[in-house]
């Protein structure tokens, strides 16, 4: 198994690296490689033993000095298996989309394309802090190019306000994640000759937690500082409220495979980080902030929504229920329940399907009309029968409806919030329960814009724009684009309609992560009834739909 | 001198024949292919010579024989044999025997300056980078841009070595000596010095660090840089930017490990407090600037503020790291920015020809469409100069900020949150200057051709910006060989935990180095070489 994580890992490197030259050989390339990778994903998702276990580890010595040890490791857990699977899926939209679309400078775009999915790939498996820290960083330099040289009318500033942003926020997580390093360094041993300096991120994560057990662990002012300075890179990734301003623009301005994969799987790198790190690693700042953290998880949920309801633009309507999705999601990590939290991570998939999938659609729309304006477009449910369908599928599942993968991951998420505000007797809460019920409002408004979307698209009286004489005739979907979105609409409909298939694979270690966390809220006095018990049960609804 | 320090020094003196041979054939022979062939081998020989030396212990006063020196050394060479490089064709030189001639005497003088242990040859040493530099800017171009480039450089340069020199007068005067290990002894207290003149290791200190500061560009020191870049070709825009800078930092940490004793936690705040305010005023002027060798001046600026909080974290965590890595991280980060700017200047001397340099951001716009490759390299440089992963200029940042936050609160007498709030705005001012830097990328790569540039700087040039960047890519995907380098450079030496002030010192003034603990020092690091620095993974 090492050795498949492995090969899918670099083979897109590689095939970037080959030479080539034209257009075609340059997408067929890609295509192969998407499909080489997604074959192997496939086959490392089918022997995946759901155990808290790292699994198909590959570790090699990178750089080293006295006391310091920076490896090459690499593996795969509940958490980072299914992102894993949604990047490699994903790529295969990306490279599809991007066939016709795509004439300049083909080679170069196919090229970043699949230097992308490498880094991509790599933050979620890597498992080293060092490791991560660069593969989270490198994806910014082929986005930054798939931005700037084929995005549309703003793409230069699109593309410098996406690099900078991300960027400055992103130094100061680096920060964050060495001071977890050199903290943990400090407290290995008090004899400086024991002292060993990992930048392992499982040993991290358990050493830390061992320290708490010793009864030494980190101050509540230093996990609050690291948190915060963590906070800074993954809150922008996210984006939450109110760091979302470069999302909208770089998503609009980016080309169509871009916004696929910067909304299907670079967001994710946000949430990821926050559960990988925030709340495995800092257990205390994150019971002490979650009053916090849960109010701009919602103000971005209903910012996003409402902001949705008011554009005249596909791409950027989908771009704002991005951030609105996103902060649902962050609100189910933020809940430090086991439910809400594996719903999180449930959402982050679904949500990559459908809104990279609906981006996709939205790219498919503006080759035939050049128009993403929701004003020049009506009634092309008659026109494109089958575009229309796919579109629905994705909207619905965007929306929750049950069946499809999005009524999930909102189910869970707020089952568990509601279990943890109903559950806390301490002095918050009273601002948990408001958030819980609250955050039912963004489910009907999320339900508001989407259809409210669908229906002057797709019904009502045809309606398209002004058309030149020498313009090709406007077709339905053809095999490519079927081919591109039909595994979108599966996968969806197999995590609405067999989610424990994927819950078993999530649960163990996401579990083990947020137990922590989980542990230092219930230790605050917040919520003395144990969860677990309570949790077994209602885990096994989703189950039973 | 005896004659072991003039074997030691043969790699200097086959430099200064091939020099001299340069200076005094030109004047007859006017072939200039010819000199360069000359100048290359000449370096070339001296590589060999220098591969075949061992670090070991100095018997001679005046030189160290220490892993600095060598590192020092190496890199004088290297930033030699590429600089003449980039100069290959020159664009604008009249004499390129008297050009070659006094860029060799500058790679002498920036060996010297890793080798000296005394006050007198370091200070020679530092003018023999400056004085050839004076005449390297002067050489060729004669319009008024130059000639005020040339006088501006010549006239701060001199006063900076004045007020150099009056450090080293109080230096000498507490001492006694020019001798740098006894300079240390003394300030130690452990050999008297001149009745009440020790509390002046302060003042001295000050001086000299701000007469370094000068060469290595640094806030306040800075203002020449822009306007001396903006006026001189591509390659004395390189050589500015990295040979003083190299020699500034091998001076202030040869001296410092000297002048230390009494004063150190004065001598690291005054560093840290340069080093923050260098980079700052350096990144956020840089963002204004619309000439590239302005833009990379003031690039240069604030990377030098870097490598100041690279040296105050050395200066604070001297005696707590092992091993003698606490310079890994200053060495590191001035190799890989030599590298990206090396690179980049070479980049822009290839695309320009005899009688067109080029000059603004603006004239950049879509080189990757005409000039692909060119266009490649230099983002290759841009994106390690702004600290991007998996560039070798990644692992520069890492460590300088890593170095940071690790120094030890014992260390630092309680004040290590001056170094976390130092990496704090160290990292927020890596993402101004990934502002600037990406300015350029994306000028090439986003912006329609406005004229194709004539690439007619020839081959050599592009090849050495091309080696700088895949030094740079492979270095920063394989750091290990680079920090092998780069680890075990420091001066030999007791550390100062060791040299703890003796009341009792009586007479014993040290007038020869043969000191028995800067000997004993200087053999344990001989015998262990590297070791301690690079256990084997």
């Amino acid at each position: 198994m090492a050795a498949l994580l492995l090969i899918a890992l670099f083979l897109p490197l590689l095939g970037a690296v080959l030479p080539f030259a034209s257009r075609q050989t340059a997408q067929r390339m890609a295509l192969g490689v998407a499909v080489v990778v997604l074959a192997l994903t496939v086959n490392l998702v089918a022997r995946y033993p759901a155990s808290t276990e790292l699994t198909a580890t590959v570790d090699g010595a990178w750089l080293s000095w006295t006391g310091a040890d920076i490896r090459f490791s690499i593996a795969l857990d509940g958490l980072s298996l299914w992102l894993f699977a949604l990047t490699s899926l994903l790529m295969i939209v990306a490279v599809l989309v991007s066939w016709e679309a795509i004439k300049e400078q083909a080679s170069l775009f196919y090229r970043l394309l699949l230097i992308l999915e490498t880094g991509m790939l790599g933050v979620f498996v890597a498992q080293d802090i060092i490791l991560f820290y660069v593969f989270f960083e490198f994806t910014l330099i082929p986005l930054f190019f798939l931005i700037g040289i084929w995005g549309s009318d703003q793409r230069r500033y699109a593309a410098i306000k996406f690099f900078l942003f991300t960027l400055a926020g992103s130094v100061l997580t680096f920060l964050g994640l060495l001071s977890l390093v050199i903290w943990n360094y400090y407290a290995s041993s008090s004899e400086p000759a024991l002292r060993v300096m990992t930048f392992s991120i499982p040993e991290l994560t358990e050493s830390l937690q061992v320290a708490v057990l010793r009864g030494a662990g980190m101050s509540l002012a230093l996990q609050v500082a690291i948190f915060v300075a963590l906070f800074a890179g993954f809150a922008i990734k996210v984006p939450l409220f109110p760091f979302h301003t470069w999302l909208p623009l770089a998503h609009v301005e980016a080309p169509t495979a871009g916004s696929v994969v910067l909304a299907g799987v670079l967001l994710k790198v946000g949430t990821y980080g926050f559960l990988r790190f925030n709340l495995a690693m800092l257990p205390e700042a994150t019971a002490a902030l979650m009053p916090w953290l849960l109010w701009l998880a919602l103000a971005g949920t209903l910012y996003g929504a409402f902001v949705a309801l008011a554009q005249s633009d596909i791409k950027r309507l989908i771009a704002y229920s991005s951030v609105s999705h996103m902060g649902f999601c962050m609100l189910g990590l933020f809940a430090l329940n086991r439910l809400s939290v594996q719903g999180g991570v449930l959402q982050m998939v679904n949500h990559g399907l459908a809104t990279g999938g609906l981006f996709a659609v939205v790219g498919m729309l503006y080759e035939r009309y050049h128009t993403r304006q929701i004003a020049d477009l009506g009634g092309l449910a008659r026109r494109l029968p089958v575009l229309s369908f796919f579109a629905l599928v994705l909207t619905l599942s965007s929306i929750a409806l049950p069946g499809l993968g999005g009524f999930v991951g909102e189910f869970l998420v707020l089952l568990g919030v509601f279990q943890r505000a109903w559950l806390s007797d301490g002095p918050d809460w009273l601002q948990l329960r408001t958030i819980a019920v609250v955050s039912v409002t963004a489910v009907v408004l999320g339900a508001w814009y989407m259809l409210w979307l669908y229906q002057r698209v797709f019904f009502g009286p045809l309606r398209e724009p002004a058309r030149k004489s020498d313009d090709p005739p406007v077709r339905d979907l053809g095999l490519r684009e079927i081919l591109c979105l039909t595994p979108l609409v599966v996968t969806l409909l197999w995590i609405g309609l067999q989610p424990q298939f994927f819950l078993d694979r999530i649960g163990a270690t996401v579990d083990n992560l947020v137990k922590p966390s989980v542990r230092a809220m219930d230790s605050g006095g917040r919520s003395p009834v144990p969860i677990s018990p309570v949790s077994d049960k209602s885990s096994s609804i989703p189950a039973n739909l | 001198m005896t004659s072991a320090s003039i074997q030691f020094l043969l790699p200097e003196i086959l430099l200064l024949v091939a020099a001299v041979t340069i200076y005094l054939g030109g004047a007859f022979f006017n072939a200039r292919r010819r000199w360069r062939w000359v100048a290359v081998i000449g370096l070339a020989m001296a590589a060999l010579v220098l591969a075949r030396q061992q670090p070991g212990v100095s018997a001679d006063g005046a030189i160290a024989f220490d892993q600095l020196t060598f590192f020092g050394r190496w890199l004088g060479l290297g930033f030699g044999l590429l600089l003449i490089l980039i100069a290959f064709r020159p664009l604008h030189l009249g004499g390129t025997p008297e050009y070659l001639g006094s860029l060799l005497l500058i790679v002498v003088g920036l060996m010297l300056v890793a080798s000296a242990k005394d006050l007198v040859l370091l200070f020679l040493a530092l003018e023999l980078i400056s004085i050839p530099t004076y005449i390297v800017l002067y050489l060729g171009r004669r319009d008024a841009a130059s000639q005020e480039s040339a006088a501006k450089y010549f006239f701060l340069s001199v006063l900076a070595s004045a007020v150099l020199l009056y450090g080293f007068s109080f230096l000498y005067g507490t001492a006694g000596s020019t001798n740098l290990a006894n300079i240390r002894l003394t300030l130690a207290g452990q050999v008297p010095a001149v009745a009440g003149l020790l509390p002046l290791g302060k003042l001295a200190l000050v001086l000299v660090f701000a007469g370094l500061c000068f060469r290595i560009a640094a806030v306040p020191f800075h203002f020449y840089a822009p306007d001396v870049y903006q006026g001189t070709s591509q390659v004395n825009a390189a050589l500015l930017s990295v040979i003083p800078k190299a020699a500034g930092l091998l001076a202030m940490v040869r001296l410092f490990d000297a002048i230390l004793p009494g004063s150190d936690a004065y001598a690291w705040r005054t560093v840290l407090v340069i080093a923050v305010l260098t980079m700052t005023f350096g990144n956020v002027l840089a963002l204004w600037q619309d000439d590239l060798r302005r833009l990379l001046a003031y690039s240069s600026i604030a990377n030098a503020g870097y490598m100041l909080l690279a040296l105050a974290v050395g200066l604070v965590s001297r005696d707590s790291m092992a091993g003698g890595t606490e310079w890994n991280a200053l060495w590191f980060y001035l190799t890989v920015y030599a590298l990206g700017t090396i690179g980049a200047f070479a980049v822009l001397e290839h695309l320009g020809r005899p009688g067109l340099r080029i000059d603004g951001v603006e004239e950049l716009a879509g080189l990757a469409r005409t000039r692909p490759a060119a266009a490649g390299v230099l983002a290759v440089c841009m994106f390690s100069l702004a600290g991007i992963p998996v560039l070798a200029g990644f692992w520069g940042k890492f460590l300088v900020f890593g170095g940071a936050l690790y120094v030890q609160p014992a260390a630092a007498g309680g004040f290590q949150w001056w170094f976390v709030g130092a990496a704090v705005i160290g990292v927020l001012n890596a993402a101004i200057a990934a502002a600037y830097y990406l300015r350029i990328v994306g000028v090439m790569y986003f912006r329609a051709p406005l004229a194709t540039p004539p690439a007619g700087g020839g081959y050599s040039p592009g090849a050495v910006g091309l080696v700088c960047a895949l030094l740079l890519v492979v270095g920063g995907i394989f750091p290990q060989p680079l920090m092998s380098l780069t680890s075990g450079a420091c001066p030999s030496g007791p550390k100062l935990s060791d040299v703890r002030p003796v009341a009792e010192a009586g007479e014993k003034r040290a007038t020869t180095p043969a000191c028995p603990m800067i000997r004993g020092g200087g053999e344990k690091r001989g015998t262990n070489g590297q070791l301690p620095a690079m256990p084997a993974t």
